[in-house]
């Protein structure tokens, strides 16, 4: 009886959203409180644990769940639930964060509605189960992030990348309704297990299909920023408030590859090499990200095209495993999808509270150089530390989250005994190298001795806003220990993966 | 009771490390003595771990999926750099109580010590592939973010993250080695590899075969790789003397002989072995000997020595290898502590600015001029000599003679170098404005040991043999007594050249005015050596060109709307054409 | 001439027009009227789509959900221009190449 668990899951932050904003205003006018927005927002993305739970609950005992109201219909797997449990974390954090951090800001109250609407969203996309609808959630998406991208709307480079990003995803989006024109033209369904059967049986020669999935890639791979469709992301991620940037890397590209993947595995029956493709983009992401990090000057920036090189570790795990049907690069690719997330966020709040202490705490609003963060340990030791742990793990240094996932994904790719494969394994390795050299330069930068200018004027970093760094800090060291402990979440989500793709 | 052991070296050094750093850097005093209690305390289980060596795994820990099963083997050869890592180790951090006294932010300083001391054990006692190139990895972090320990210092950073650069590069070998034998025999084990590397296919092996001996050749600054580690002497010099002298770099090494059963049927990998360690040997020598920096002299002798490691390996002396590195452990972190003492009271780290620093410095120089003898392969009471003459001895017998060739001529200039570099510093009238002041009392309780031990563990060279041969089931070593050693060694032609040489060596340091034409002629060999013979080059215009790449791949970020809609439908049609096609 | 050929030759010129548009228009403004002739292109072939398998009804009806839409994105991108009229003073997209390399 009670599948409805997933409406509860989708619609407690998204129902959240217009209260937040209401209370925020009303409380703010009414009676001068200005903080009502904040703490309601935390108190409902807290309650969203609820359902989560339950939900992974009914999931581990029944399977895939479904809920269908009328022509819609909601299913719940393994990547479900992998894709909420990132949002959740993600989203939590970044609520406590902001809490000191949007403190005072124009609009305070529209952002945590955002911030608890987009939520919601994802974990929707996560489980739309026909292609509209999945076109749909991620529209919603889209038109979410980018009020949340050119929040500071009287900052120029703000409006510059929020006006960037939209017409690019724009453009996406509009591909991506083309194919799902082509899909309905040729197989007459949306729903992506018909479509997927019909495939199978009926069209796996058709152009059409093949010309969809082609659509399908260009369309989401703006959202996922793959290379060549990356050129808004380094501006959407550095110019977004700090909490967002860190939900912008750290989910909402993954969103949009859960979305990719969905809708390629309705594909999955035409005769056309998805996995090859996915690795190819994989290769190209890791070393155009690597290289266009390597003489960045501002650290959100530079953070933002390291994001280009992991969706490539990504990409190259799901391809393998679309490519040989083997689970383990599935598990990989989705196991870097939750490490890039820990790392990434870390990296984006610590980033962001070092910026908000330097300078926007100061009411100036230049981005955070590099030289910034000259002997930024001195003064700001703890917030030191976890970004440099963030930065040594993204580099895929143990015992830290990220070599363990890239690992995976190179052991996976091994596993396959494919002879370019392992050029390829060799060529990503080579790559991880590479990122060092703009990794390690910025925890040098840190742990000077002579501060910048911009340390010696700095203010305090607020409690509110460590908290959230330090928990990612001990997830980042705990699982680079432990890697187990993310099998909860990472297998269930292979599983689901290889079953879409009939491996 | 073994695994506890095992448990507790690692786990003493890495808990250390997190106690270090809480403490914080306003209690110093605290942070001092936490770190020499826990790095001793480390150092006496893994002491305690020689008599429990065995084969086995002692802890077995099955992970699963592409991780497979963590297990520790603390046999001999694991053991064995287990307790020089830690031994060592914790002298080295004895000897920072004075070295680095006042210096700000020592809690990195130590839990950064600590910490690598706690990966060099786990590396060697690693009994899972995985697990090594962890470890490894870990050394390679540590080795980064202590050499650019002065962060303020351009030429530290430079440095830092050239090693970790170079150092990953060649960890990639060992990567795929790695992958290559779960993919392969099924798991991740060491031993499975030692007992199934025949079933492999040819090709496969040898791909394993050499890309185990690049990870080493970078780990252990074999030519070309080598670059790394002058440039690693902005470390501060306990650093130096523990990780670039007596254990990091000696990973390599350890990789070598740990996997010399698997691999030596592979054809022509003995050679390019033996080869590598020969050309390393004897260009590095050379750089030696013109070197003016105290520090870097002693990094390239680091270098030589590791190249005669190497070639004692490639020429099938596994034994000859692990009783240098032993040796070379000890006498090299003598001089290095050593030279650190006399830099931290001369306030200079150039040569020329040195100079009868005997009077000054009575303990030092005493206990710097018995490392400087084993260093040199002074015959009789120096470890050095005993070492290294095995090494001579197996090349003689199972490596083509050009080769021992290149070593005996090594061996001369090592003798050359060491007497230059002991004279300028130690002898001759002081040249330095600065006063010198005689090293403080941790200086010279860390001193005083290796200066002991360099006289003595030749003498341990029977049991050491009998103790490796027991617990090493596939490198078949043949060891004798310690008196059948000494007596083959001093029996043996190749111990009379090798004396000859390494006596003209020292006649030429002695009676360098008269062979001023000599020296003209050797005058462009000299700036060629200085220059690194060419490999800085080689370095930099990698570099270059990688940068190079990243500007131009810059400019398409143009930051222009149409332009990045242009991305997104060229994408569309490459996309299309590929599938069609 | 069929009523198939005709759809195809209007989701083809739509976007055409609207691909053609995003490249060449230098006014963020026309930028946006060329996203809007662009989403035309894919409710015109959603409806085709419908019509093409025999279920038109559901073709339309996808066909007015992305006309919603789509009308928050245009909002959203107006507002946007409105705000980078007011800070810039032009609409001209050159402004807005500060962000680059």
């Amino acid at each position: 009886m009670t599948q409805s668990i997933i409406i509860w899951l989708i619609w407690l932050p998204l129902a959240a959203s217009p209260l937040i904003y209401l209370v925020g205003r009303i409380s703010r006018r009414q009676w001068g409180y200005t903080s009502t927005a904040r703490w309601v927002a935390l108190a409902a993305l807290a309650a969203s644990w609820v359902p989560f739970v339950h939900a992974y609950r009914q999931f581990s005992a029944e399977g895939v769940l479904t809920y269908v109201y009328g022509s819609v219909a909601l299913r719940l797997d393994g990547l479900s639930l992998l894709l909420a449990g990132v949002v959740l974390l993600l989203a939590t954090l970044v609520t406590l964060y902001s809490n000191p951090y949007m403190a005072g800001e124009i609009g305070e109250s529209k952002y945590y509605a955002m911030l608890a609407a987009i939520s919601g969203v994802m974990i929707g996309l996560g489980c739309a189960a026909d292609l509209f609808n999945l076109w749909l959630w991620f529209e919603a998406m889209a038109v979410t992030s980018y009020l949340l991208v050119a929040f500071y709307r009287d900052e120029s480079a703000a409006l510059e990348a929020g006006v960037k990003y939209l017409v690019q995803s724009a453009v996406g989006s509009v591909f991506v309704l083309m194919g799902v024109a082509l899909v309905l033209a040729q197989t007459g369904t949306l729903d992506l297990a018909a479509v997927g059967t019909a495939v199978s049986t009926q069209f796996a020669d058709s152009p059409l299909l093949l010309t969809a999935g082609a659509l399908f890639v260009i369309g989401f791979g703006v959202k996922i920023a793959i290379v060549p469709m990356h050129t808004w992301l380094p501006d959407a991620h550095s110019q977004a408030p700090s909490g967002i940037s860190a939900m912008l890397s750290g989910v909402v590209i993954e969103a949009g590859l859960v979305a990719l993947l969905r809708s390629l595995s309705a594909l999955a029956g035409v005769a056309a090499a998805w996995g090859e493709l996915l690795i190819g983009f994989g290769v190209l992401n890791m070393v155009a990200g690597n290289l266009l990090a390597l003489r960045q000057t501002q650290v959100k920036r530079l953070l933002a095209f390291s994001s280009l090189a992991h969706v490539g570790y990504m990409l190259l795990g799901l391809g393998v495993a679309i490519y040989a049907g083997n689970v383990a690069g599935a598990e990989g690719g989705f196991f870097h999808l939750i490490s890039h997330g820990l790392m990434k966020g870390l990296a984006f709040l610590s980033a962001g509270a070092l910026l908000y202490v330097l300078h926007t705490a100061r009411g100036d609003h230049s981005p955070l150089t590099v030289s910034d963060l000259a002997g930024a340990a001195q003064r700001y030791p703890l917030v030191a530390l976890v970004f440099s742990l963030a930065l040594l793990g993204l580099g895929g240094l143990p015992p830290l989250v990220g070599f363990m996932s890239k690992w995976q994904i190179m052991a996976a790719g091994f596993a396959t005994q494919n002879t370019v494969l392992y050029a390829i394994v060799a060529f990503a390795a080579l790559n991880s190298v590479l990122s060092l050299a703009y990794y390690a330069p910025l925890v040098n930068m840190v742990y000077r001795r002579q501060p910048s200018t911009a340390v010696l004027a700095g203010q305090p970093v607020p409690f509110m806003m460590q908290i959230p760094l330090l928990l990612l800090a001990v997830g980042v060291v705990a699982i680079g220990f432990w890697p187990n402990l993310v099998n909860w979440l990472v297998q269930p989500a292979g599983a689901a993966l290889l079953a879409a793709f009939g491996g | 009771m073994t695994a506890w052991l095992v448990i507790c070296t690692i786990a003493l050094t890495w808990l250390g490390a997190g106690a270090v750093w809480l403490v914080g850097d306003s209690r110093p005093r605290w942070q001092h003595s936490l770190a020499v209690t826990f790095a001793l305390a480390a150092a006496v289980t893994a002491v305690l771990l020689i008599p429990q060596a065995t084969d086995e795994a002692v802890i077995t820990l099955s992970v699963g999926g592409m991780f497979g099963t963590f297990t520790f083997v603390p046999d001999g050869l694991s053991v064995f750099l287990t307790a020089v890592a830690t031994v060592i180790g914790s002298l080295a951090i004895v000897f920072s109580v004075n070295y680095m006294h006042g210096e700000a932010q020592l809690g990195r300083y130590y839990a950064l010590v600590l910490l690598f001391i706690g990966a060099m054990a786990g590396l060697a006692l690693s009994g899972s592939l995985f697990l090594l190139f962890l470890f490894w990895e870990i050394t390679a972090l540590c080795s980064y973010a202590l050499i650019s320990f002065y962060n303020d210092d351009p030429k530290a950073v430079r440095g830092g993250v050239k090693a970790l650069i170079i150092t990953q590069l060649g960890g990639i070998g060992l990567l795929l080695g790695a992958l290559i034998t779960r993919t392969y025999l099924g798991d991740y084990q060491i031993s499975t590899l030692l007992a199934q590397a025949d079933t492999l296919p040819p090709n496969i092996l040898s791909l394993l075969a050499f890309g185990f001996l690049i990870a080493a050749m970078a780990k252990s600054a074999q030519v070309p790789f080598h670059t790394w580690l002058p440039d690693a002497m902005e470390a501060p010099t306990p650093v130096s003397a523990l990780i670039h002298a007596a254990t990091m770099v000696n990973a390599g090494v350890y990789l070598l002989a740990r996997f010399y059963p698997a691999f030596a049927g592979v054809a022509g990998w003995k050679t390019a072995v033996a080869t590598v360690g020969m050309v390393t040997a004897l260009l590095a020598a050379l750089m030696a000997m013109v070197a003016f920096d105290l520090k870097r002299v002693l990094a390239y002798s680091t270098v030589s020595q590791l190249g005669y490691m190497v070639y004692a390996v490639g020429v099938g002396g596994v034994f000859a290898s692990q009783l240098h590195l032993f040796s070379h452990a000890v006498f090299k972190a003598l001089l290095f502590l050593g030279a650190g003492a006399v830099i931290h009271a001369v306030g200079t780290r150039d040569m020329r600015q040195m100079g009868g620093l005997r009077r000054q410095m009575p303990v030092t120089s005493v206990a710097f001029m018995i490392g400087a003898a084993a260093l040199a392969g002074l015959p009789f009471f120096f470890n050095g000599f005993w070492s290294k003459e095995l090494v001579l001895e197996m090349g003689l017998e199972g490596g083509p003679l050009w080769a021992y060739g290149g070593m005996v001529l090594g061996a001369g200039i090592t003798a050359f170098y060491t007497f230059r570099m002991v004279w300028l510093v130690f002898w001759g009238e002081p040249r330095g404005a600065a006063h010198a002041h005689p090293a403080g009392t941790a200086m010279r309780v860390a001193l005083i040991p290796l200066a002991l031990g360099t006289l003595t563990t030749w003498l341990v060279v029977g049991p050491f043999g009998h103790w490796l041969a027991d617990t090493l089931p596939y490198h078949h070593l043949h060891v004798k007594t310690t008196a059948e050693f000494l007596r083959d060694i001093a029996l043996a032609p190749a111990t009379y050249v090798a004396i000859a040489v390494v006596g003209l060596g020292l006649a030429a340091w002695w009676w360098r005015d008269h062979l001023t034409g000599l020296a003209k002629d050797l005058r462009g060999l000299a700036q060629f050596a200085a220059n690194g013979f060419g490999f800085e080059t080689v370095n930099r215009v990698v570099v270059n060109l990688t940068q190079r790449a990243a500007s131009a791949l810059q400019l398409t970020q143009t930051g222009d709307l149409n332009w990045n809609v242009v991305g997104i439908v060229g994408a569309l049609l490459l996309v299309l054409l590929v599938l069609a096609g | 001439m069929n009523d198939m050929s005709i759809l195809v030759a209007g989701v083809i010129g739509l976007l055409g027009a609207g691909l053609y548009g995003l490249l060449a228009v230098r006014n963020l403004f026309q930028v946006i009227i060329a996203l809007q002739v662009l989403v035309k292109a894919a409710v015109l072939a959603l409806v085709m789509a419908g019509y093409a398998s025999g279920n038109l009804a559901l073709g339309q009806s996808l066909g007015v959900t992305v006309i919603v839409a789509d009308t928050v994105v245009a909002v959203i991108g107006l507002a946007l221009a409105v705000q980078v009229k007011r800070h810039l003073g032009t609409l001209d997209i050159k402004a807005l190449a500060t962000l680059r390399r």
